[in-house]
């Protein structure tokens, strides 16, 4: 029997596309994921872990790496060995805190020479680093070769605000609920903490986490999630109608209120900033 | 002839246009709403069913380019087959052209629909990235409705007037051709335009508040797309044109058939050849741009975490060069007087190879510290040297300039120029392609002693060498070769059938090919919706691996040609029986020894 053409056309274009989809899953594979955003507080902080999470910065939600070498002159961009102890000296009468603090907000202020000025204002976007976060990068040059004096003060205060781009979240929404009441709900009478995590709260599985949920939805679509989760639709990968339906008669007014109103501080701050803050 | 005319009409769908209004209707309508929705009055995402909202919008979005893709891109071939044949007064060419159209034209409601869909996925899904766009580029989206009507309307007579307007009024049919490129051509600059802005946004402020319309669309990657895409059109549309060829020709029952479709497969891959050769420049030009626009962003696409896709579009760009290069050897096979250059493939295997080599060694990818151990570092020792920017222009470049040899042997494979000064003209074609060969090598290695900026400069000169060199060598060879002694007529469709698998393969790794380079394209952003201006918050704001990639770029590319071939196949359907269904095709069996 002949086989179609059409037949060993499939077949052909499927093996050709066959070999390509496999060759790409045998190199690595490696994700690109949103970075987290780390809050210190300057009391509960000591100078090695500020150090220690700058140089978490600097490998990962900085991208320094990119085009800066610890040891290694870079083609981009200066060798940051001993940066600390050199910072002193760059601008005559410039501290070495507030040299470093210039070169990461404002780094067209002073180029090192023989390098482009191509460095970004790393509190900005996309890199956007916090205050928190530029605190730490600090510390970690301090400490390459430098003592570890910088304080939380020191990082002007306009540095990291974020500015509302088009997409970002709007005002928010003042709920006279009582979030601590909420949370009470959340893990009694709701009994949302049999299916959901949120935070530090529950480890169950079967919905969604919902420890950034405050950052990801609008307060209206929490709200209308709670009232009608069959309407609002079901995330991916999760099934379909096992919320259920009867929270809107089951929970009174202040308690449907307090209940939202823990749901919106949900910014997954609390979480990041417990899974870093330093361990007494 | 009019029976003729209305038996065309009858046997294609009439409901695109239909669609076409329905679309930008919604589209108009949909403008208005969103752009008087403030920002907090809905969700900033929902929950596609099943896959999730990004893989809906990446499959739709990928589906729906393939497709756009295809229409633009062949009907700028169409017209200038069409062209030729009309001042060669050859019947022949005049075929090719409306076959070619005749394909557009059945995918045409597919592209619609799939427009429609991927609109009706942002605004449900993505409601408040949508409506930030909409507050930029409303005013572009009733251009782009105008725009479509007018192109719809001038493929439409372009299509069914081709006999209408035949004969004398044949320049009112060219011109409708050129007219429906030019508003094809705006169609494309126009959503570029709104491609481009998420990856390099311009005319916004830092809250991305507009400040200029022009600044948005005139983005700093938006020339550089343009560019790009347009010759990619024509490439794409020229590889699934061959392909579709290349079905015919593999299930032909004639003799005559064959002959037709192995011609339009020639033609088709002709046509793909000639763009892949200045595609990469424009590749690099727009590499240049994303670099210009946020060092950060280049670097991650070249050196970061999507380096290694850059070795897998190396394998692909190489299957595309050496697989057109093998389908011309193939076809030299049926030109009598082709023996003499065969001696010549060796040697162009071996370069197209070394080339192919070069520009697939990486320079920087992420390693595990005992794989980098392993090799000496994050270079390999030695073979390192050769993954930097001046090898692979040196390579590719090279690989440019044979695949034009092996074309320049194709064509002269059956003629001896009877010219006197035959010998001179030749070394001279032999002494450019020396020449362009030697600037392109100098500059490759001269490169490794100057700074990177002055680098950049020099993969201009070897592009112009390349350039030059292709212009100046056909300068001589068309007179060269006119009037030439034929050593036999090409024996259309008798080539090899796997010369045909070829064409199928060289379709497959192009629209493969596009699948990853939109990847690349939109995952550069990464956790961005618009880089830096507007973030993507939503759970699957994750840019994921390659293999996830590569999985979804496979299944979309194999429904699109199961689509296409269910589409073909419906186009073929009211041939059946008809004979003369699209006018008496041309006798091709034997060819033509100026083809």
């Amino acid at each position: 029997m002949q086989v179609p053409v059409v037949v060993k056309v499939g077949f052909f274009a499927l093996l050709v596309m066959g070999v390509y989809t496999y060759y790409a899953n045998s190199i690595p594979q490696i994700e690109s994921k949103p970075p987290e955003e780390i809050l210190l507080e300057e009391e509960k902080t000591s100078p090695e872990q500020l150090a220690r999470i700058g140089e978490q910065i600097f490998k990962g939600k900085g991208t320094c790496e990119i085009c800066h070498r610890i040891g290694q002159v870079g083609a981009r961009a200066p060798d940051l060995a001993g940066v600390g102890a050199r910072a002193a000296a760059r601008k005559p009468g410039v501290s070495a805190t507030t040299y470093l603090v210039e070169s990461l907000v404002n780094p067209g202020a002073y180029v090192v020479e023989g390098f482009p000025p191509i460095m970004p204002q790393v509190d900005r976007p996309p890199i956007g680093l916090n205050r928190s976060e530029l605190w730490a990068m600090v510390a970690f040059l301090q400490s390459l070769g430098g003592t570890v004096d910088v304080k939380l003060h020191d990082i002007p205060e306009t540095a990291g605000v974020q500015v509302a781009g088009g997409g970002a979240p709007v005002a928010e929404l003042k709920l006279p609920g009582d979030p601590k009441a909420g949370q009470a709900v959340f893990m009694g009478k709701g009994a949302c903490v049999a299916c959901h995590k949120a935070g530090a709260i529950g480890a169950s599985p079967v919905g969604p986490d919902l420890s950034l949920i405050a950052r990801i939805q609008t307060p209206e679509y929490i709200m209308a999630k709670i009232l009608d989760p069959a309407g609002m639709g079901t995330v991916a990968g999760y099934p379909p109608n096992v919320m259920p339906q009867t929270l809107g008669q089951m929970l009174t007014a202040k308690e449907y209120v307090d209940l939202v109103s823990f749901l919106l501080t949900l910014r997954g701050e609390g979480e990041t900033s417990a899974a870093i803050s330093p361990r007494p | 002839m009019k029976r003729r005319a209305t038996e065309r009409q009858g046997r294609h769908p009439r409901q695109w246009p239909v669609t076409l209004i329905c679309l930008a209707v919604l589209l108009l309508t949909a403008t208005v709403a969103w752009a008087q929705a403030g920002p907090g009055d809905q969700a900033a995402y929902r929950s596609f069913p099943f896959i999730g909202s990004r893989l809906a919008v990446w499959g739709i979005a990928q589906l729906h380019l393939n497709f756009a893709a295809f229409i633009l891109g062949v009907p700028i071939f169409a017209v200038i087959i069409e062209i030729i044949g009309w001042r060669n007064k050859d019947a022949r060419y005049d075929w090719l052209a409306h076959e070619f159209v005749k394909l557009i034209f059945a995918a045409f409601s597919t592209t619609a629909l799939l427009g429609a869909f991927l609109l009706f996925l942002f605004i449900a899904y993505y409601p408040r990235f949508w409506g930030y766009m909409t507050g930029i580029f409303y005013p572009t989206f009733w251009v782009y409705a105008t725009l479509f009507f007018l192109e719809t309307f001038t493929v439409y007579l372009w299509y069914y007037g081709w006999e209408w307007l035949s004969g004398p009024k044949k320049w009112i049919h060219i011109s409708l051709g050129v007219l429906s490129n030019l508003f094809g051509t705006a169609i494309l600059f126009i959503s570029n335009a709104w491609v481009t802005f998420m990856v390099s946004p311009g005319g916004v402020d830092e809250a991305g508040k507009l400040t200029s319309l022009w600044g948005a669309i005139h983005n700093p990657t938006w020339m550089p797309l343009n560019i790009h895409r347009l010759l990619a059109n024509i490439v794409f549309g020229g590889t699934i044109a061959a392909a579709y060829a290349a079905f015919r020709f593999l299930s032909a029952k004639t003799p005559e058939e064959r002959a037709r479709y192995d011609w339009m497969g020639y033609v088709g891959n002709f046509v793909a050849i000639s763009a892949l050769m200045v595609l990469p420049f424009a590749g690099y030009w727009l590499g240049r741009e994303i670099y210009a626009f946020n060092q950060t962003m280049g670097i991650t696409m070249m050196g970061g975490f999507m380096s290694w896709l850059w070795v897998v579009q190396a394998i692909l760009i190489g299957v595309l060069f050496i697989g057109s290069n093998y389908y011309l050897w193939l076809g030299m096979e049926r030109i009598p007087g082709s023996e003499r250059y065969r001696r010549y493939i060796p040697y162009m295997i071996m370069i197209l190879a070394a080339g192919f080599i070069v520009w697939a060694t990486p320079r920087s990818i992420p390693l595990t510290p005992q794989e980098a151990r392993l090799m000496g570092g994050t270079h390999h020792p030695i073979l390192g040297v050769l993954g930097v920017m001046s090898a692979k222009n040196t390579a590719v470049n090279l690989m440019i300039l044979t695949t034009f040899l092996s074309y320049l042997l194709y064509r002269r494979a059956n003629k001896v120029s009877v010219r006197p000064w035959v010998r001179a003209g030749m070394a001279t074609q032999w002494v450019i392609f020396g020449l362009a060969a030697g600037i392109v090598t100098f500059y490759g290695v001269y490169g490794y002693f100057v700074e990177s900026i002055v680098r950049i400069g020099f993969s201009v000169y070897q592009v112009l060498a390349v350039l030059g060199a292709i212009v100046l060598v056909m300068t001589i060879d068309i007179p060269l070769f006119r009037g030439a002694r034929s050593t036999g007529a090409i024996r259309w469709g008798t080539i090899a059938p796997r010369s045909q698998y070829v064409l199928i393969l060289l379709a497959v790794t192009f629209t493969w090919l596009m699948g990853l380079m939109g990847f690349a394209r939109s995952g550069i952003r990464q956790h961005w919706h618009v880089y830096g201006v507007v973030r993507d918050t939503s759970p699957e704001a994750v840019t994921p691996a390659l293999g996830y990639a590569a999985n979804t770029i496979t299944i979309v590319t194999a429904v699109f040609l199961a689509l296409v071939l269910f589409i073909f196949w419906l186009g073929g359907l009211g041939e059946k029986g008809k004979a003369e269904a699209h006018g008496r095709a041309p006798a091709i069996a034997g060819g033509s020894e100026e083809s």
